[in-house]
Parts: structure tokens; C-alpha cells; sequence
């Protein structure tokens, strides 16, 4: 399994439709908006990095998402 | 679908309380003209639980379009009944041994007050132990908040838990203090430890869980009706059998409801902190007030009191208990932290330390523009900078960090 973090910049004005697109794709465990330097995190998991790469570009498609960050976890520690 | 976390975490647990409530009035009814031995009922609860709950979850295992039944209704993780894996074992040993001695303690407690309305409160106090047990195990001191919060409950469920027809009685406290508080603590913290784990690549589900907490339940049961008969005299194991087999009907109504309060219950643990769950359920000490009322008026209980003062006391310790639950939700800050660490010094000392300080509850190292991404999770803001920013700081390895506060979230439950 491979986890990351996606760190998403919006369009403003288009943070809600974005968002709504966002909840529809499948291996997102979270989605936090955030108030800083990014807009929006997401917390995925995939099989694989095709996976990874097939999911941010299906990021990449929303209307209103400017620019994305992915941080691959290598390693985790948790509650 | 995701959804607001919150909101879901709401539903299941006050749908849990209703459930729980109901289940209640309904042991309430059986102790008091069906099965009038505590041990007895307990046992039977259990053996006629394992029949009900493998019958209900292999309904729920039921395939639709693909799915099961039950991940269509209860929980998305369930996908069929299972056999354990090897790592679940311990967990499930103490989870159901705390069923079993809380069972037992509860039905004492039940046959020596008979009003539901009573029991139930004390056992809401047990939000303290968590409380206390959270703070080691999760490393994480409660703020004066939850403590308020906790006592303001605690109060609350004092004052509503007062007899209506007056009584107060010492023995029933030390079973609620000495005995269900402690072996309610045991389970529903290893019920939140199993609802947590990952089992062959997902979350493990509520209706396994239950399932299998039961049969342990039952074996740890029939060890202490059993010790029971040897150093009493008693022959309460055969009368536990007797009792399962004469009154099968009134048992599994009660284990029935019984499976989807826990089963709501678990999936709620697994969103939420063990002892905001609690505080949540808490609110069965309102729910559980029109079943008393029922069944006083069928006399199955005594009648209640209509003495103003007392009622008086009641609503108050319920409104208490109320607004306890409600400031215990409203004060939670979430935070990432973005970090990035300084060369030469090794990674896995970093992570030590930032994994060591409180309110962390989680810490990734990360390819990419960061080195590590923490989330945070503080009762408030000042909190945040006086426990987490200021320790962060004192990192040697970090070279430089960016708060994130995150204002709205939404997961994958």
C-alpha cells in the first residue's frame, strides 16, 4: 500500500465545487481544507505509484484546482 | 461518498444510546419477571448472544450487487463474518473479559434497583476513568475543558440517577465504582483498539468485532458462573442453559437490540476518542427515562415518585449531562504542520521527538518539498503554541515548520 498527502492550491471561487468533485474519488481517506499556503490536503492510499499517478491526475482534471503537491509517506507513525 | 466525520460520529452514537435505552427497559422487564438471578441471565445473554449475532451477521453477510448487505447498511468496512487473525487475539481476550464482569455487574445492579433510569446514570461516570487512561495512554493531558466537561457529566449523571422513589444505596455504588466502570474501561478500550486496526488491507469492521466479543463474552462468563458454583454452591450453569433454552424468545429480543447498539457504538469508537464517545452516550440517561416510565406504568417497577423536588433534581442532573456532552464537541482545533528538517542530523530522531510530543496524532516522514507532515489535534489554539509550537521549537533537527489549521475535514469512515 502506498499512503501520501496531496497538497492542493484553488482557484478562489471555486473551493466548493472543487471540494464536492473531490469527495467522489475513490482511495481518499481525508480531506482537510486548510487555512495557510495550500487550500486543500488530501490523505490517499493506493496499490500502487500508477495508482498514485492515476488518482492526481484525476485531481488534476477538477475544474478549479490550480496546482497539487504529492508528499509520498515513507514512513508512519500513529495513534 | 464522504462525509462530515462529525456528523456520522453523532448519528451512530446517539443512535447507539436510543438502541441502548430500549435494551434497558427490556432487561429491566426480564430480571424483574423472567430471569430474577443476575448470573443467570447474564450466561443465558451470552449463549442466546452467539446464536443471534451469528445469525444476524450471516444476514448481513448476504451479497448485493457485489456488496455485502451489512457494508450497505451498518458498516462499509464489513464484508463477510470471518475467523480471526492472530494479532486480534489479546485484543478480543480483554475486550471480552471486560463484557463478561461488566454483564454480571450490570445485571446485579439492575435485580437490586430495578428502575433503568437509576442504573443507567451511575455507569456514565465512567467517562472519568477514560478520561484518566486516555491522558496515559494517548499521551495526552486532558485541558480544563474536558475536565469541566467531565465533571459537569459526572455530576449530571449523579443528580439523574437519584430513585425517583427516593432510594440510594451503598452496595449498588461499589458495583458501579469497583466493578462495571473499571471492566466497561477494559472494553470499550480494546474494542477501540480493534476497531482500528487494518485487516487485510481495511479497516476492521464493528459487525466482526461484536460478533466475536460475544463468543469470548460467553467463555469468560461461563468461567465465573462456573467459579461461582464451585466455591457457592450454586448450580447456576445449569440453570444459565435452562434459562437460555426456556426463555429464548425474551433473551434474544434483548441480545438482538443488543448487537446493533454495540454494533453503532464500535463504529462510533473508531471515529471518535473513546471517552467523547461516552459523553455522547451518555445521553441514553435521557432516552431511558419514557421506557422507565412504561414500564412503572405496566408495574413491571415500581411506581415513581411524584414528589417535585425530586423531579426537579433529575432534570437538572440531565441538563447537566446534556451540557456537558455539548461543550466536550465544540472544542476541538485539528492542525497539519509541514516540516522541514536540517541535514546531519538523523531522521528517525526527529521523528522520536516529534512523535513524543503531546496532541500528536500523527507523524509522516514524506518525499517531496517536506520532510515530515504532523498532524495535531489541541482543545485550543494557546494550547497548540504552548504545547506543541514551543516543544517543535526546542527540535534541534528541524529547520523550519509552516501551521496549517484545518478548518473543515472530511473522511473516509
Amino acid at each position: 500500500m502506498i499512503k501520501a498527502y496531496i497538497l492542493t492550491t484553488l482557484q478562489p471561487g471555486k473551493s466548493d465545487s472543487a471540494v464536492d468533485e473531490m469527495r467522489k474519488i475513490k482511495n481518499v481517506d481525508s480531506i482537510s481544507i486548510v487555512a495557510g499556503e495550500y487550500d486543500v490536503i488530501l490523505r490517499v492510499q493506493v496499490k500502487s505509484l500508477e495508482n498514485l499517478m492515476k488518482l492526481t491526475n484525476k485531481l488534476q482534471m477538477i475544474d478549479g484546482i490550480k496546482r497539487t503537491t504529492t508528499q509520498v509517506i515513507e514512513k508512519e507513525i500513529t495513534l | 461518498m464522504k462525509i462530515r466525520k462529525k456528523y456520522l460520529f453523532y448519528i451512530l452514537a446517539f443512535t447507539s444510546s436510543i438502541i441502548a435505552a430500549l435494551v434497558s427497559a427490556v432487561d429491566a422487564t426480564i430480571s424483574s419477571i423472567v430471569i430474577t438471578d443476575p448470573w443467570i441471565f447474564s450466561l443465558s445473554c451470552f449463549l442466546v448472544g452467539i446464536i443471534i449475532s451469528l445469525a444476524i451477521s450471516l444476514l448481513l453477510s448476504i451479497p448485493v450487487k457485489g456488496y455485502s448487505l451489512g457494508s450497505k447498511i451498518i458498516d462499509p468496512s464489513f464484508k463477510r463474518l470471518r475467523l480471526l487473525k492472530r494479532e486480534e487475539i489479546k485484543y478480543h481476550l480483554l475486550a471480552g473479559m471486560g463484557n463478561a464482569v461488566l454483564t454480571i455487574g450490570y445485571l446485579s445492579l439492575l435485580s437490586i434497583l430495578g428502575d433503568p433510569s437509576v442504573v443507567l446514570p451511575f455507569s456514565q461516570i465512567v467517562i472519568l476513568y477514560l478520561l484518566a487512561l486516555e491522558s496515559i495512554t494517548e499521551k495526552n493531558m486532558p485541558t480544563l475543558t474536558e475536565i469541566q466537561s467531565s465533571v459537569t457529566v459526572t455530576f449530571g449523571a449523579i443528580l439523574g440517577s437519584i430513585s425517583l422513589t427516593g432510594e440510594i444505596n451503598i452496595e449498588s455504588l461499589a458495583i458501579v465504582f469497583l466493578i462495571i466502570n473499571p471492566a466497561w474501561c477494559v472494553f470499550s478500550i480494546y474494542q477501540r483498539k480493534l476497531k482500528l486496526m487494518r485487516i487485510n488491507g481495511r479497516r476492521n469492521d464493528a459487525i466482526n468485532i461484536r460478533f466475536w466479543n460475544v463468543v469470548f463474552a460467553c467463555i469468560f462468563t461461563a468461567i465465573l458462573v462456573l467459579l461461582h458454583d464451585f466455591l457457592m454452591n450454586t448450580t447456576y450453569l445449569t440453570a444459565g442453559i435452562a434459562a437460555s433454552i426456556n426463555h429464548f424468545k425474551w433473551v434474544s429480543l434483548t441480545m438482538g437490540l443488543t448487537f446493533f447498539s454495540y454494533v453503532f457504538y464500535i463504529r462510533a469508537l473508531g471515529i471518535g476518542k473513546a471517552s467523547i464517545t461516552q459523553a455522547v452516550r451518555a445521553s441514553t440517561v435521557f432516552f431511558t427515562i419514557p421506557f422507565s416510565l412504561l414500564i412503572a406504568h405496566l408495574n413491571i417497577i415500581p411506581p415513581f415518585s411524584t414528589d417535585p423536588v425530586m423531579i426537579l433534581l433529575k432534570f437538572i442532573g440531565i441538563v447537566l449531562v446534556v451540557l456537558g456532552i455539548v461543550s466536550f464537541a465544540l472544542t476541538l482545533v485539528k492542525a497539519y504542520i509541514f516540516i522541514t528538517a536540517k541535514t546531519g542530523i538523523p531522521i528517525e530522531e526527529t521523528l522520536e521527538k516529534i512523535w513524543d510530543i503531546p496532541g500528536v496524532t500523527s507523524v509522516a516522514v514524506t518525499t517531496g518539498q517536506y520532510d515530515f507532515i504532523v498532524k495535531i489535534r489541541t482543545r485550543t489554539l494557546v494550547k497548540g503554541y504552548e504545547r506543541i509550537i514551543r516543544r517543535l521549537e526546542g527540535i534541534e533537527g528541524i529547520k523550519d515548520y509552516k501551521w496549517q489549521s484545518i478548518l473543515k475535514e472530511w473522511e473516509e469512515i
